[in-house]
């Protein structure tokens, strides 16, 4: 019946719709025939034709009230009324050009700028996993004191897969790492990207391949049986021209010989934000490509590499899933204390994953939302400024329509619709400024990323963000339309009929612009504020300095694994290395390390139990960030060793443990005391004892806004990783050093890749100095638009409610105020509200620079320059914007201002 | 507006629907059919006629189409719907209902 009646009535409003003029005649029609009837009718009795024709029409009450009504019954007037209001709202506007032009000018700054960030915040937080079905996909995360989001262990993984009944699978996957890749087994391999996944992955995130299979469940059963690797969309292009007969071919990663099996999809880049992997290959081959040699991958229950996902079986809860992989954790618990004493788990969708508190691109995202959004806001109350002035002038016209029997409701849409004409056009420019710094981003690409793995930008400018900016432009058409267009519909009719434009006293009427005023000083204060912190805050870090010396540095990098080394090839290669780069000729010394200060990839953790120190009940160890360094490390880099020794040639494998902390660490767990001397245990207070030799100066290590942390540095002998950065201090220019460390890497082994080899100054000004530029840069561009939009619709603000007040002025001089006195009442005026304006922006100025420096900086308390710049600014833009129109009126004759309308 | 005030709100409906139900109409027809079944008791004012059949149409419950009158004018001719004959028997036993209750109470009163 429902269904029916739809129908019905749909198809009759689209035909009153589309074919109006039709409908429209065969109404006149349908009447006509009627009075011609009656007409004849009255003829018939004796009517004279006149007297019949008007006895029909009287008979009808009104033939256009009729059609009126009739044409209501149809209820599509809505949209013929908008059809109408928007035609002539483009009248209007023509009228008007400058200021509309201004107005849409000011929305689209707002508009741009939101939607250019909002394109970024949507690939970093909110766009979906690349695959079917993107919101069953949960992650699951091992959880510690320390850290809430730690990775699994294979057999964790194994035991979670084969005892849980939530999921329709579960799948594991390494993080991407380097690979070392080869297409002929002689080539000298290049470093491409590629992670290990669990056989499942494919099949459980619904990704089809693009050409061959995925992996059979059984490929990652035995280590080491199954060397099948599946291409990523992006290589297959690049490498093999997206030639078809890829498959089957035979390639070398990390030194071993795979099957091309297949090939992803174009549509599935990967479950990463940035990283879009070159190889995907079985969790079996985890000889090759573990990151932790001294453990056994299969084996090892504190092995943790793997991030693990599943997808949920629909109709089960997160909260289902939740406890029950709780029961498991608590498992883990009590059959193996030592590998998972007080580690618990948890399940995240996707949102929470990227919204952790820890996470860069959260706080990234929520900072500049925030000042996205104050623009916005900036440019709304800038824009409802203008209408309201605008709508003023047109008083009399206003009034007089409601005279004629508008209803205000209906005058209240005409307005709006104005305002959402502007408010579009506004929002098609402001898409394409949005595009525009898209582009812009992608040309920093290079900066961002000084790496040579597959990583790419992803933001773009999709239907997600083109309905956001539309819904975005919606919603700021009713924030500056509505309150002007209530406003001006509520005038006196009386005066409004008298006069073109005439300010009804009362507080009322004025205190809607002085809340605006109000408003924009303090949006524009506190934008100014944050910006102002996070340029200086970010030089103030490079003014502070590193702690180490940056300049004559080379730097280049080894991974033996590419390779597949031995430990003891390993060992031999780099003591080799070290010994015969340093005797090179332009080599003034030598280091190795795990990773360098300020570089791409995250250091190490380490778990330890100060010695003598009382463990919290619940708590089986703290953690530490830890680097690996031979003993050229302290000398080369220029880190002041504060107590005690660096590394020594004696401190081998075999001579008992030694570390050297960082003076941070020293004060942490030893205030007062000499950290030199005591010892520390790792894992667990039964753990391995490592005694502490010397204090080191604490370095910027991971950016340099950030706060002084813990640092541990073990001996490479005591400790060997496999991937390390050779740091070559030089007497010339550094990058003359390459030639004779490649003959030296030659003479060791031909085939061993020299990776990610720069002058280390130029990497850090990449890294540390420009990328956070094109940040601070985004920043400072969103401060000075934000001030300037702000300065702009102050000054049209206050510049208008002054010449308003043109006539007083007229009259206060005729009854003998002097300039002066007209001057200070209206400049008086305009600065109490910037007063105001002024104490609620630095309240919230001080919110947002607590906010920020909790989230970024290590740099605590106030920036009194922000303060001490901005707001005389503000000021002195009140003072012109009052003065000027102040000085214009009390220059007039008062007869002439009296006479003003 | 002009609501037909001399009638029970709602009932011009029911008795279009009701005539149309009998043979397909035009409004010139209707109108006099109005007049000459209801007399002087029911006025309907040509007004209103217009508007109701608009709605009725609007709601799906009259159709309308264009034929040759027995004049040979074109003329709009409504004709009641399946729709419209659902809606017919339940208007048509609400004011039965209606009215057997109202001349119940108004005999009590009477009484």
């Amino acid at each position: 019946m429902r269904m029916e009646h739809w129908w019905f009535t749909a198809r009759l409003r689209l035909r009153s719709i589309l074919r109006r003029t039709r409908v429209e005649q065969e109404l006149d029609e349908e009447l006509q025939f009627h009075l011609e009837h009656k007409i004849d009718e009255g003829i018939a009795k004796g009517l004279s034709p006149r007297e019949a024709r008007y006895r029909a029409l009287r008979a009808m009450d009104g033939l256009e009230q009729r059609k009126e009504e009739m044409r209501d019954t149809r209820r599509i007037h809505w949209l013929t009324d908008f059809s109408d209001d928007a035609h002539y709202a483009i009248r209007s506007l023509r009228r008007t050009f400058g200021l509309s032009a201004f107005v849409a000018i000011t929305l689209a700054l707002g508009i741009g700028m939101t939607s250019g960030i909002f394109s970024m915040v949507d690939a970093l937080i909110f766009r979906p996993y690349p695959v079917p079905h993107p919101s069953g996909v949960v992650t699951l995360v091992s959880t510690t004191h320390d850290s809430s989001f730690d990775d699994f262990s294979y057999r964790e993984y194994l035991d979670i897969r084969g005892n849980t009944q939530s999921y329709d699978g579960v799948i594991a996957n390494t993080d991407m790492e380097a690979v070392g890749f080869s297409a002929e087994p002689a080539a000298t391999p290049r470093v491409r990207g590629g992670m290990m996944v669990s056989a499942n992955y494919f099949h459980v995130l619904g990704v089809e391949p693009r050409l061959g299979r995925g992996f059979r469940e059984e490929e990652d059963r035995v280590p080491g049986r199954d060397a099948v690797v599946v291409l990523g969309p992006d290589f297959w292009k690049q490498e093999f021209a997206s030639d078809p007969s890829v498959l089957g071919r035979t390639v070398r990663l990390n030194g071993t010989e795979f099957t091309v099996i297949g090939v992803a999809p174009e549509t599935f880049p990967g479950m990463q934000i940035f990283g879009r992997p070159d190889f995907y290959m079985p969790l079996g081959m985890a000889r090759l490509f573990s990151t932790d040699r001294q453990k056994n991958f299969f084996e090892d229950r504190d092995d943790r590499e793997l991030n693990v996902s599943a997808r949920l079986k629909p109709g089960t809860t997160l909260q289902q899933a939740q406890s029950e992989l709780a029961v498991l954790a608590k498992n883990f618990e009590r059959e193996y204390p030592k590998a998972n004493r007080s580690r618990g788990a948890a399940v995240h969708t996707q949102f929470e994953m990227r919204t952790r508190a820890d996470d860069g691109n959260w706080k990234f995202s929520v900072i500049f939302m925030i000042l996205a959004l104050s623009v916005l806001l900036v440019a709304c109350t800038n824009v409802a400024g203008l209408l309201l002035a605008r709508a003023r002038t047109r008083t009399r016209e206003i009034a007089l329509r409601l005279a004629l029997g508008a209803g205000r409701f209906r005058l209240v849409r005409l307005l709006l619709t104005e305002s959402l004409i502007l408010a579009s056009l506004g929002g098609l420019a402001g898409i394409a400024i949005g595009y525009g710094f898209v582009e812009w981003f992608h040309t920093k690409q290079n900066i961002m990323f000084m790496t040579d793995l597959p990583v790419g930008l992803p933001f773009r400018m999709d239907t997600r963000v083109l309905l956001a900016s539309v819904a975005l432009t919606a919603l700021s058409a009713l924030l500056c339309g509505l309150a002007p267009a209530l406003q001006s519909t509520r005038v006196d009719l009386v005066s409004g009929l008298k006069s073109a434009d005439v300010d009804v006293p009362g507080r009322k009427r004025l205190w809607g612009r002085n809340m605006l005023v109000v408003a924009q000083v303090s949006m524009s204060l506190m934008l100014l504020t944050a910006s102002f912190l996070m340029v200086r805050g970010f030089q103030h870090s490079l003014l502070e300095g590193t702690g180490f010396a940056k300049d004559h540095l080379l730097m280049t990098s080894f991974d033996p694994r590419l390779m597949q080394y031995s430990a003891a090839q390993t060992k031999q290669f780099y003591e080799l290395l070290a010994e015969r780069v340093r005797v090179a000729p332009g080599v003034e010394s030598e280091a190795l390390t795990q990773n360098i200060p300020l570089g791409e990839d995250d250091f190490d953790g380490v778990a330890f139990v100060p010695d003598g120190f009382q463990m919290p009940r619940d708590r089986a160890n703290f953690t530490s960030t830890m680097d690996t360094v031979d003993e050229g490390y302290f000398e080369t880099m220029g880190i002041p060793i504060l107590r005690g020794r660096g590394f020594l040639r004696s401190d081998t494998a075999d001579a008992p443990r030694v570390a050297v902390v960082n003076a941070q660490f020293a004060k942490h767990y030893w205030p007062g005391a000499d950290a030199v001397g005591k010892h520390i245990r790792l894992d667990s207070s039964a753990g391995t004892p490592v005694e502490i030799v010397g204090v080191a100066q604490t370095i910027k290590y991971q950016v340099t806004f950030e706060r002084p942390m813990d640092f541990v540095y073990m001996p490479q002998a005591q400790h060997p990783v496999a991937r390390m950065v050779l740091m070559l201090r030089s007497s010339g220019d550094p990058l003359q050093l390459v030639k004779s460390v490649r003959d030296v890497v030659r003479t060791l082994d031909p085939n061993l890749p020299m990776l990610q080899t720069r002058s280390y100054e130029d990497f850090y000004l990449n890294r540390a100095v420009k990328a956070p530029g094109v940040a601070t840069d985004m920043v400072g561009t969103m401060g000075a638009v934000g001030l300037l939009l702000a300065l702009a619709g102050l000054y049209g603000l206050v510049a208008y409610n002054v010449s308003r007040r043109t006539r007083e002025i007229g009259i206060r001089m005729a009854l003998g105020a002097a300039n002066s006195d007209v001057l200070r009442l209206v400049m008086g005026k305009g600065l109490v509200l910037v007063g105001m304006g002024t104490v609620i922006g630095l309240v919230m100025g001080f919110a947002v620079e607590r906010l920020m420096n909790s989230m970024l900086f290590n740099t605590g308390g106030v920036d009194i320059m922000a303060y001490v710049v901005v707001v005389p600014a503000l000021f002195l833009v009140t003072m012109l914007a009052t003065y000027v129109p102040a000085r214009r009126a009390s220059r007039i004759a008062p007869t002439q201002a009296l006479r003003y309308e | 507006m002009s609501k037909p005030n001399d009638l029970v709100q709602g009932t011009l409906d029911l008795l279009l629907l009701k005539m149309l139900g009998l043979e397909p109409l035009h409004g010139w027809a209707i109108s006099l059919r109005l007049k000459s079944i209801s007399g002087d008791v029911l006025q309907v004012s040509e007004g209103s006629l217009y508007p109701a059949l608009h709605k009725l149409e609007q709601e799906g419950w009259i159709t309308a189409e264009w034929k040759q009158t027995e004049n040979n004018r074109r003329a709009k001719f409504y004709s009641l719907t399946r729709l419209g004959r659902k809606q017919l028997e339940s208007e048509a036993a609400n004011w039965q209902r209606l009215s057997s209750a109202i001349s119940h109470v108004v005999q009590l009163s009477e009484a």
